[in-house]
């Protein structure tokens, strides 16, 4: 039988607009599967040893839990979060967590605050917040029968900006995206991916939720042939109603 | 010549305003905000203007100011105070304004002399400058509607504003809320604190702290020596000493708690009360000691206070029970994980079998991210699913709750969808026997269009009466 430990980071200071559900995503997906899930949450001052997990997520934070987190991130965790991404470690990234995962966070002031660096991705804050439900077309999602297409809702202050190393999650369909400018949404690295898309993201998008979830398996156990297919009408119902409706809003 | 075109201005502004609020009613529509939006338009410092002649209380925060006003009204009218009040949730400056105007004669004399104001956040820090209130209640802070409001602490730093230029109010705060209860720091204006005393309530839930675990002063973890639910409790900052103020108003007992009721004894400082709350759940006991605090405030006896407190029946929507022959429907609002979690743990103790409807929108009202359905503990209802006959959803989102369901572990088998309201009701009660009740749980806008349903089909009361 398989098995997978995920980590969540941050759990009581970065879990803002669901992220939760990500967690929740990830854990039925497997068990429906009969892959054994197991949870542990690193918080401040915990030790964060990477190689005991299978997915790392960390979600969104508010400005005051994210000033809360910074010492003990720069301090110990840093380094091993990027040697886990170096290593090809399955980590999601949303929202405040994406951008922390990038070099550095500029303040409307225009002070740079250090953030892991493990991506070549920053940030700048921008005066109008960049509020919304958001479409995206992910290339590595597309199959025969699959449009590809990521929902969520993104609520960030923040306009990132990718360097040369990483590529975008997807195209922006509707919405903002990482700028607002440039027309494209998240960041993929090795194994890693960040967005600002929550809502809560993996719930209504089951096959990145799949996505990942391979990833890990095929990490752990190099012979993993691929995943059972799941019933998930209701996932694909709310799924395509809600990208329905919001393109529609376009006219 | 300047003060006559002001004094001009602000009497159209009222004129227009009444003309406007008969108008709508005509038409049947509630017009509870729309005339207050166009007497803004017409005369906007028309609240400064109006302020010196009411008495004003306001009441605001996240969860429980439509209940803690309806207990509130009722301790004004045992003082023997007339007053008027926005009672259905119209609680922007606009519905404010409204509010104002209607207890105004034509010639712009008030003939009510006391408001009783339930007041948005946001909206708080702008109109309590304004209406110099006399007093402040406020219930509570949690995460809700962050598309809206932004973060959890600029909603705080919004009623810390408004409280910044109210220095002479008196403020009721929640003891137990550490971001509630740093409103009274630092601050001249007289407070009275409620809350809990110390380890009253059984339940120790320490988990589920997210919003605010670590100290607003100095950022250290708190330390809890018993914790209501959520991040109310008796909190102190181990770093900066920053703890849980002393309560003048302070539930000292839960003697009894189920479905319906809730027997509590509580201390205030004209002696104890022991009260059978007719509401149900934990974060109405907090709203009934907010209310006692002001009961306090206006020299209200023991008895006085108690009576109120038993006579209270909940009010618009936030719990309403509709008998239907031998059936009941109760529809209670939920706006935010919090408040979900309250009203998810209330259904717990319901013993008979019942049925279960979800109605999920996405209006600015209701907050357009739904993504708060995963902050709530909806996997409850898996721990009941023997007692639960069937289980719907509807409103614009419905699909989205569909699949919150099914990720709490509700067989996808087993969740309905069903859009239209009408059919919603019929097949709802027709899945229940007599004597069972049906539990509707909606987001604001979701019950306004179910009510409009339950309205014509069983003849409720306008709500705006």
């Amino acid at each position: 039988m398989y098995k997978l430990t995920i980590c969540h980071l941050y759990p009581d200071l970065m879990c803002l607009y669901g992220d939760r559900g990500n967690i929740i995503a990830l854990t039925k997906r497997c068990e429906w599967r009969n892959i054994d899930v197991e949870t542990v949450s690193v918080s401040l001052n915990d030790d964060f040893d990477y190689k005991n997990y299978d997915i790392i997520f960390i979600g969104g934070g508010q400005d005051f839990e994210q000033t809360i987190i910074q010492d003990d991130l720069m301090r110990g965790k840093r380094q091993r979060i990027i040697e886990a991404v170096e290593e090809g470690k399955v980590f999601l990234g949303i929202c405040g967590g994406f951008q922390l995962l990038g070099k550095y966070y500029k303040t409307q002031s225009g002070s740079e605050i250090e953030c892991v660096g493990a991506l070549d991705l920053w940030t700048n804050s921008s005066e109008k917040r960049l509020i919304g439900n958001l479409v995206i077309e992910c290339d590595f999602l597309k199959t025969q029968t699959k449009d590809g297409y990521v929902v969520g809702f993104e609520n960030h202050a923040g306009k990132t900006y990718l360097g040369e190393g990483v590529k975008p999650l997807g195209k922006v369909i509707k919405g903002f995206g990482n700028n607002g400018e440039d027309g494209f949404e998240g960041a993929v690295y090795k194994n890693t991916y960040g967005t600002y898309a929550h809502g809560s993201l993996l719930p209504k998008n089951p096959a990145l939720t799949d996505h990942l979830i391979t990833l890990a398996l095929l990490n752990k156990y190099p012979e993993f042939q691929g995943l059972d297919p799941l019933v998930d009408n209701l996932e694909n119902l709310a799924r395509t109603t809600v990208i329905k409706r919001i393109l529609a809003e376009k006219a | 010549m300047k003060d006559f075109l002001k004094r001009m201005r602000l009497m159209a502004a009222i004129v227009i305003t009444k003309l406007a609020v008969i108008g709508l009613r005509l038409m049947n529509r509630g017009g509870t905000s729309l005339p207050g939006k166009i007497a803004l338009k017409i005369c906007p410092d028309i609240l400064s203007q109006l302020s010196d002649r009411f008495r004003i209380i306001m009441i605001t925060g996240t969860n429980g100011k439509t209940t803690t006003s309806r207990i509130a009204a009722g301790m004004l009218e045992k003082s023997g105070i007339k007053y008027i009040a926005n009672k259905s949730g119209a609680n922007l400056a606009s519905g404010i304004a409204t509010t104002l105007i209607e207890a105004l004669s034509l010639t712009g004399k008030a003939m009510i002399r006391t408001a009783l104001l339930e007041t948005d956040e946001a909206a708080f820090k702008i109109t309590a400058p304004k209406l110099k209130p006399e007093i402040v209640i406020v219930t509570n802070f949690f995460k809700d509607q962050l598309d809206r409001f932004g973060e959890l602490y600029s909603t705080l730093g919004h009623v810390r504003e408004g409280i910044l230029g109210s220095p002479e109010s008196t403020l009721i705060l929640n003891a137990d809320d550490s971001l509630c209860a740093s409103l009274g720091q630092g601050v001249k204006n007289p407070v009275i604190y409620y809350g809990f005393a110390d380890g009253v309530y059984p339940e120790t839930d320490f988990s589920s702290n997210n919003d605010a675990p670590y100290c607003i002063n100095c950022s250290a973890r708190y330390s809890y020596s018993s914790v209501t639910f959520a991040h109310l409790g008796h909190f102190r900052c181990p770093r900066c000493g920053y703890e849980r103020p002393e309560a003048r108003i302070e539930c000292t007992q839960v003697l009894s708690y189920d479905n319906l009721t809730s027997t509590v004894e509580v201390k205030t400082p004209a002696g104890k009360i022991a009260a059978r709350l007719a509401l149900p759940g934990l974060y109405n006991i907090y709203n009934a000691l907010a209310a006692t605090g002001l009961g306090h405030f206006l020299g209200l006896g023991v008895d006085d206070i108690k009576q109120v407190l038993e006579g209270f029946e909940s009010g618009f929507g936030r719990m309403e029970t509709i008998n239907v022959m031998d059936k009941e429907i109760k529809m209670i609002l939920v706006k935010n994980p919090t408040g979900f979690n309250q009203v998810l743990k209330y259904l717990l103790t319901q013993k008979n079998k019942c049925a279960v409807a979800l109605a999920l929108n996405d209006r600015l009202a209701d907050g357009t991210d739904v993504s708060w359905i995963w902050d709530a503990d909806l996997e409850i209802l898996s721990f009941m699913k023997d007692r639960i006959r069937s289980f719907y959803v509807s409103g614009i989102r419905a699909e989205d709750m569909a699949v919150r369901l099914k990720y709490a572990g509700i067989e996808q088998e087993l969740i309905k969808i069903e859009h239209d309201e009408n059919r919603l009701i019929d097949q709802l009660l027709n899945d229940v026997t007599d004597n069972e009740t049906v539990y509707i749980l909606p987001t604001y806008t979701a019950m306004l269009e179910i009510r409009q349903v339950l309205k014509n089909r069983f003849k409720l009361k306008d709500f705006w009466k």
